[in-house]
């Protein structure tokens, strides 16, 4: 079963804003009126992109049947990237019934003998926890047999949201990973991403400018991670955390029993990550590296100007209504801000406290914060006179109906936007749509509806 | 037909490709218009299986989760969030059904889903969906045998024009259609239960996603029972045509294991002749089925020097399989996502229940691969032809209007096969040596 009390603990994250304002939990979903994933999902994203880990998913098959080779995270892993591999259970009545604990110790042998993964994480899922296998005790027979970490993650669907999920895998690896061994070396400018998923090979964006900076980075969770690394995570001299908030509990905890100091940051567009690299300059206390890193961002910023020159031209004067949640509706428009694009509103109905007020500071007071996006947006394009509408595909026929552009930013993403590079491909993608008469064509009259 | 090779014992599934049993049921509920499936279980579920359907198909796709917790899922029996679902539900749109299923939490707690719902005041369609059992195709199944069971009316007159088409899940929108337009051809007025034709065919609506547009009606289902034919496609689907014959026992019932390929098509051109006493086809017909036959000598060549691995549900595998065999092609390995009595017929030297590493472990055996997006992977690792059918598949546009069925699908399929395996040789003479 699962281990309630500390379930208990990490929803009640002291750093985390609905704390402050009293809201429901983050993960009370309302039944019939829910959209979101579970748990599961959450700590399968947080830990899937170690390519080097077999990820084990212990349940029925609609688990992992539909959410495997789903994500595009890009790995330098020279060997079989075990993250574009799906595993699983696929219990049946029989394991439901009499338990499938030994079905899980025979797939861990059975993984170790075809694979020889570096480790495995074995998530529970609704029905497996419910009927009590005990994935721990398995695990720690198997990590005894086989001489490599397999760890169990608790994150079965029922317990709440993605976010919170997201925060049981970083549970996950903080106790049974990091801090099991010590790295060959170390330097006075050793960081861990956290994270940071590398969709889309988003870190490599940034990641060459770091290391130019003499910044390493010792371990990540997970983007481009290896097992070996996370364990040793707990030698770094910084958290670095990139838009995740459901992962601040456990740098907390690091900081805590580390004495870690953690920043959080987002490379999102260009003033993003300068920031970004300021900051993380700045927290490792280094005068020449803040001197460096400021020559470094001059440097990638006139670069970046040059080659957005031709675009600026052309987005000047265009204006957009963002509808999207989380951290997206600030990121992205400051991002559209970078490209000389003015962002009329943005979408907050989704977004934490912290993001709404983020949401406003980007925007400006005479930027709308749209509460009920679905009803406004349309408004807002008549008035605003908006030249395009960045959301999920649900919002295309709006967009199609006002006959401006759309962008549909839900869509699993394929293309990388991360970094100042990354702000080349947002740019190229905003200005093929805006040009494109796709949106004004579609809906032609038909000669028989005229 | 070949030789089944039960599974040598395999703890798991490595690259699994089978779908589970809401799934199918969600599908199945989105082709009846106006009808909100809503998926009784934790929210991962449901949150995965829209994510899923609306990538395939790219629409919109309406569906509504109960939202179990950690809380409600020990302490209560799922009357709360059922209850609470179909209040939510309701209070911003006014379905004209709501398509109740559950997944394996609720059934792993005993749930009475029928009790509830029968408690509920609004038109409510329940059906046991566990995810441990079945998959994709039963889960489809079981929900157009509770539509019928729960909704038809019965009836004791027929009316002779009126036919029933009951396809299995693997038929995409436009095979339903261009069924109902063949048959529709010999003077039949045709109702498909479920309709995907009319609800996720790739058509520009207003309301998007707040629930399915388009599907046949409930009103239409209630008043299935006085068709004189009911048609069922795919043996997953033999049970339904049964289930409604039920409701009038006047009622004739015709099955197909699959509608692929020449013999198929005719069978079912022989059947609306014998019950019509029409001489002949529709013009269309006739031609379509001379075209057929072109493509397959047209596709012989290149089928008849070429290997195959399918992997699919298993209505669709003997339907595919059939196809290629026709021409000539022949499908070394099938790989089903589950048992099926369907797999005794299949044409294929051996067919296996299994997952895509049984595929890639016998990729000495095959040159082209039939299956879904997950087979890419394969078929770029060791440079094999690849044509992709099933769910899912992320990676191409146009899912909703891949035709491979009767006399017209036939042709264009083969054709697709034929210039697949011409590709994957040439592709195999620029990389001989792997
Ligand atoms: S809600 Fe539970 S059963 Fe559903 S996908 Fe998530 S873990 Fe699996």
């Amino acid at each position: 079963m699962v281990n309630k009390p500390k379930i208990k603990e990490l929803l009640d994250e002291s750093s985390c804003t609905h704390n402050q304002s009293r809201k429901v939990a983050c993960n009370a979903p309302t039944p019939g009126a829910t959209t979101g994933g579970c748990a599961f999902e959450g700590a399968q994203i947080s830990l899937f992109p170690y390519a080097d880990a077999a990820h084990l998913v212990h349940g029925p098959m609609t688990c992992l049947g539909s959410s495997w080779e789903t994500r595009a995270t890009g790995t330098s892993y020279p060997r079989r990237d075990l993250t574009q591999m799906g595993f699983t259970t696929d219990i049946n009545i029989n394991d439901v019934v009499f338990s499938g604990e030994e079905k899980v110790a025979a797939s861990i042998d059975y993984i170790m003998e075809h694979y020889k993964p570096e480790a495995i994480f074995v998530y529970a899922t609704c029905v497996t926890a419910m009927i009590g296998d005990d994935i721990d005790l398995i695990c720690k027979q198997a990590a005894e047999k086989h001489k490599v970490p397999m760890v169990p993650v608790h994150a079965p669907g029922f317990v709440g949201s993605k976010n919170l999920g997201s925060r049981l895998g970083g549970e996950a690896a903080l106790s049974h990973l990091i801090g099991t061994r010590e790295p060959e070396e170390t330097t006075p400018f050793d960081i861990n991403l956290i994270g940071e998923y590398n969709v889309t090979g988003d870190m490599w964006q940034y990641s060459p400018l770091l290391e130019e900076l003499g910044i390493r980075i010792l371990s990540t969770l997970s983007g481009d991670g290896r097992i070996a690394q996370i364990c040793t995570a707990h030698r770094a001299k910084l958290n670095v955390i990139v838009c995740a908030k459901s992962l601040v509990s456990l740098t907390r905890k690091m900081e805590e029993r580390y004495g870690i100091p953690s920043i959080s940051l987002s490379f999102y567009g260009r003033r993003d990550t300068s920031d970004g690299l300021r900051a993380i300059a700045k927290a490792l206390g280094n005068d020449d590296l803040i001197a460096k890193t400021e020559q470094l961002i001059a440097r990638e910023e006139a670069a970046i100007a040059v080659k957005l020159k031709p675009y600026q031209a052309f987005f000047q004067g265009k204006k957009a209504v963002l509808n999207t949640g989380g951290n997206k509706t600030w990121s992205i428009a400051s991002a559209l801000q970078d490209l000389g694009i003015e962002v009329v509103a943005t979408a907050v109905k989704k977004a934490t406290e912290d993001d709404r007020a983020k949401a406003r500071q980007t925007l400006g007071e005479k930027g709308v914060l749209m509460m009920n996006p679905g009803v406004e947006q349309a408004k807002i394009i008549d008035e605003t006179g908006a030249d395009l509408l960045l959301a999920g595909g649900r919002s295309l026929y709006t967009a199609i109906k006002k006959g401006i552009a759309f962008a549909d930013v839900n869509q699993e993403k394929k293309k990388c936007y991360g970094g100042y590079e990354g702000l080349l491909n947002l740019a190229e993608d905003l200005k093929n749509a805006l040009q494109n008469p796709v949106f004004k064509n579609v809906l032609r009259r038909a000669p028989w509806e005229k | 037909m070949g030789e089944i090779a039960r599974k040598k014992y395999k703890p798991l599934q490595v690259n699994p490709f089978k779908l589970s049993q809401p799934m199918g049921a969600t599908l199945a509920f989105l082709g009846v218009d106006r009808c909100m499936p809503l998926m009784h279980g934790g929210q991962g579920c449901t949150s995965f299986t829209k994510v899923f359907f609306t990538r395939h198909f790219c629409e919109p796709i309406a569906i509504q989760t109960s939202a179990v917790t950690d809380a409600i899922a020990v302490l209560d029996g799922g009357d709360y969030s059922i209850v609470e679902s179909v209040k939510n539900i309701t209070k911003k749109i006014s379905p004209s059904l709501i398509g109740l299923h559950t997944t394996g939490m609720p059934e792993t707690k005993g749930d009475d889903v029928c009790g509830v719902a029968a408690k509920i005041d609004f038109p409510l369609v329940t059906v046991n969906t566990p995810d441990y059992e079945g998959g994709l195709e039963s889960g489809w199944a079981l929900t157009c045998k509770a539509l019928i069971e729960q909704l038809v009316n019965p009836a004791q007159e027929t009316d002779d024009n009126k036919l029933v088409l009951l396809p299995h899940v693997s038929l995409q929108p436009i095979e339903v259609e261009k069924i109902k337009e063949f048959i529709e051809g010999f003077g039949f007025n045709v109702w498909a239960l479920p309709d995907l034709s009319r609800s996720l065919d790739g058509h520009l609506g207003e309301k998007q996603a707040a629930l399915s547009s388009g599907g046949i009606s409930v009103e239409e289902i209630r008043a299935l029972s006085d068709a004189g034919l009911v048609i069922s496609v795919g043996d997953s689907m033999q049970t339904c045509g049964n289930v409604l014959r039920k409701k009038n026992p006047e009622m004739r019932h015709h099955h197909f294991s699959h509608l692929h390929g020449l013999e198929a098509a005719d069978s079912l051109a022989e059947l609306l002749l014998a019950e019509t006493g029409f001489s002949g086809p529709p013009i269309p017909v006739a031609r379509w089925r001379q075209r057929l036959q072109d493509a397959m000598l047209d596709s012989h060549f290149s089928l008849g020097q070429s290997r195959f691995l399918v992997a699919a549900e298993p209505d669709q595998i003997a339907g595919i399989c059939q196809s290629l065999y026709d021409a000539g092609g022949r499908v070394t390995l099938a790989i089903s996502t589950v048992d099926s009595p369907q797999l005794k017929k299949i044409k294929a030297e051996k067919i296996l229940v299994g997952d895509l590493e049984d595929a890639e472990q016998q990729v000495e055996d095959y040159d082209v691969i039939v299956g879904n997006f997950h087979c890419e992977a394969i078929a770029h690792r060791h440079h094999k032809g690849l044509v992709l059918r099933g769910f899912p598949n992320w990676e191409q546009v146009g899912n909703p209007l891949k035709n491979d069925i009767l006399y017209e699908g036939g042709a264009y399929f083969l054709f697709e096969c034929a210039n697949a395996a011409t590709a994957a040789r040439d592709e195999g003479r620029r990389h001989p040596e792997e």
